[in-house]
């Protein structure tokens, strides 16, 4: 057990560190786009900032845990970096856990960054720390269950579309679904917002931070449902997956 | 003399749009602390043989051992003492040759004192020591594998497989991965290198297996490999071989020049000589590696 949390740091840290320092942009590039609409919030309507510094945050878990789920795995695939790790005393659990956990290291200042803003402007409150990390965590886990899957059963397929295919997911399930608006804009179609691990997150911050309310019954079948896919997504990622080619 | 890796009826099969038969019963015994080499055409089967060796793949039947473990069963001790460098493998731009070899070796349950020191040890040998700061995105093709072959070599693993390393390299770079090869033989480590560069096979090869379509044609020293071949010497005569004398040896021509194999010295000599009296060039030398290669996998032009 201990060698493989260790392992899984380790793996973290080495997809993580090393392009922190020599890209530091990335970080920026990351932060900027998910920033893209509440730049427009800020302008178009002040009123909606809390909603849109919430739909920021969740953006930038839901873009790593896609990225990580597809293009981190397939990269390493590509370059042979994997065959090397297979072959070592190294459990596919570290591994896995490692990729995903990698891109949260590298976005992470940005994410303490926007939430320090939520703070300022009253959209958080430290009793709702708690509630936010809970969200924040599960879109993460969600989203990079979500793009395992993908990457598992579309593994023949090349790096360069399964690039394609991360950003593309990213973006249909960051921008149009309610992220950074509110569903109840959605009227009649608000159930909508149940479907997608982001704006089921998103809808249970706003909840937390007071945006909005929900009743408890609601409230508990959100939590269920972003358990379900990520557990969902898992499951059928480990049935599929192969550690060791056969 | 125990074996660090030996193998016995190892056959895989592929079923993807048709059966593939890649291995059909594969019989080797590697020695501990020598240097084999499988030497074969592309697809003939030594990148499966060694991707099963390295727990990478499972076989179809027969067994396979990397010091005593079984590779399908115990594939989690086989993975303690061996490292791994496949075909085609590329660097991570983004990467500095220390990064690789320090991440790795971490990964290999080293410390991180040990860590740090089995890296600089590897970059050392590889020569890469001063450039173990820069990123990979910087260095040249033969750096980035010297990269990779220094992060296996930091792993400080009993059994290294290495999948074709110096694909790829010039002759230099090449010649100085060779040499490390070596040294680390002599140090005791056991080497399964799969190439397809008959000089690599006969200059670093302590015994070697000719692989061709799934099963191992012949298997020895790179001298006994040679000897399997009837003729001893190659003549190379270059111009209008038509004035050549008549004699019964094999020939392989390629345009205006041809390579006449000869079992003895002295017939090689007079060859030589008749040749020249009639205004040819022409040069003997001992068979190489390669002649017998070719005539083995069978893909002469006659």
């Amino acid at each position: 057990m201990k060698k493989l949390v260790r392992d899984m740091f380790i793996i973290a840290i080495m997809k993580s560190i090393p392009d922190f320092k020599r890209q530091p942009l990335m970080l920026m590039v990351l932060g900027l786009i998910s920033a893209i609409p509440l730049f427009f919030i800020a302008i178009f309507s002040q009123g909606m900032i809390g909603q849109g510094l919430i739909g920021t945050m969740i953006s930038m878990v839901a873009f790593i845990g896609i990225a990580a789920g597809i293009q981190d795995i397939t990269w390493d695939r590509y370059v042979k970096i994997r065959e090397m790790i297979v072959a070592m005393p190294v459990h596919p659990l570290s591994y896995a856990l490692g990729i995903a956990i990698a891109p949260l290291i590298i976005s992470l200042p940005g994410i303490v960054f926007f939430a320090i803003i939520a703070f300022l402007l009253g959209v958080l409150t430290f009793s709702s720390i708690g509630w936010l990390v809970s969200a924040l965590t599960l879109c993460w886990a969600s989203m990079s269950g979500l793009g395992f899957l993908i990457s598992t059963y579309m593994r023949k397929s090349s790096p360069y579309t399964l690039s394609n295919l991360s950003t593309l997911l990213g973006i249909g399930l960051i921008f149009l679904p309610p992220v950074y608006y509110p569903e109840e804009m959605l009227g009649s179609y608000s159930w909508i917002s149940l479907l997608f691990p982001t704006s089921n997150s998103a809808g249970l911050i706003r909840v937390y931070s007071g945006l909005s309310t929900m009743d408890w019954g609601n409230l508990a079948l959100r939590w269920i449902l972003l358990i379900a896919v990520t557990a969902v997504s898992i499951i059928l990622t480990v049935a599929k997956a192969k550690w060791r080619e056969d | 003399m125990s074996h660090a890796v030996n193998s016995s009826g190892l056959v895989k099969v592929y079923h993807s749009k048709e059966k593939v038969e890649a291995l059909k019963g594969v019989d080797i015994n590697i020695n501990k602390g020598e240097l084999y080499t499988l030497l074969g055409p592309n697809g003939a089967g030594k990148t499966t043989f060694l991707r099963i060796i390295s727990t990478q793949l499972l076989p179809t039947s027969g067994e396979a051992y990397v010091l005593g473990f079984n590779v399908v069963d115990d594939a989690e001790k086989v993975r303690e003492h061996i490292a791994v460098v496949p075909q085609d493998v590329m660097t991570y731009g983004n990467y500095t040759p220390w990064e690789y070899c320090y991440y790795f070796s971490l990964l290999r349950g080293m410390t991180r004192a040990k860590a740090k020191e089995m890296s600089g040890k590897a970059l050392r040998a590889v020569e890469l020591w001063d450039l173990r700061n820069r990123t990979c995105s910087t260095l040249s093709g033969g750096e980035k594998k010297r990269a990779i072959i220094a992060s296996v070599l930091a792993s400080d693993a009993d059994v290294l497989l290495l999948d074709e390393p110096t694909s790829g390299l010039d002759a230099v770079a090449r010649r100085k991965v060779w040499a490390v090869l070596r040294e680390l033989v002599q140090e005791g480590k056991t080497i399964l290198l799969t190439t397809h560069i008959m000089e690599e096979a006969e200059m670093v090869s302590d015994r070697l297996a000719i692989i061709n379509k799934g099963e191992v044609i012949a298997q020895g020293s790179p001298e006994e490999i040679k000897a399997l071949a009837k003729e001893r010497f190659r003549i190379l005569v270059e111009g209008n071989t038509k004035l050549l004398p008549n004699h019964n040896n094999r020939v392989v021509s390629f345009g205006n020049k041809q390579i006449i194999y000869v079992k003895g010295e002295n017939e090689a000599i007079s060859l030589v000589s008749k040749a020249l009296k009639k205004g040819l060039k022409a040069e003997t030398a001992p068979i190489t590696l390669e002649d017998v290669f070719i005539k083995l996998v069978g893909g002469e032009i006659e």
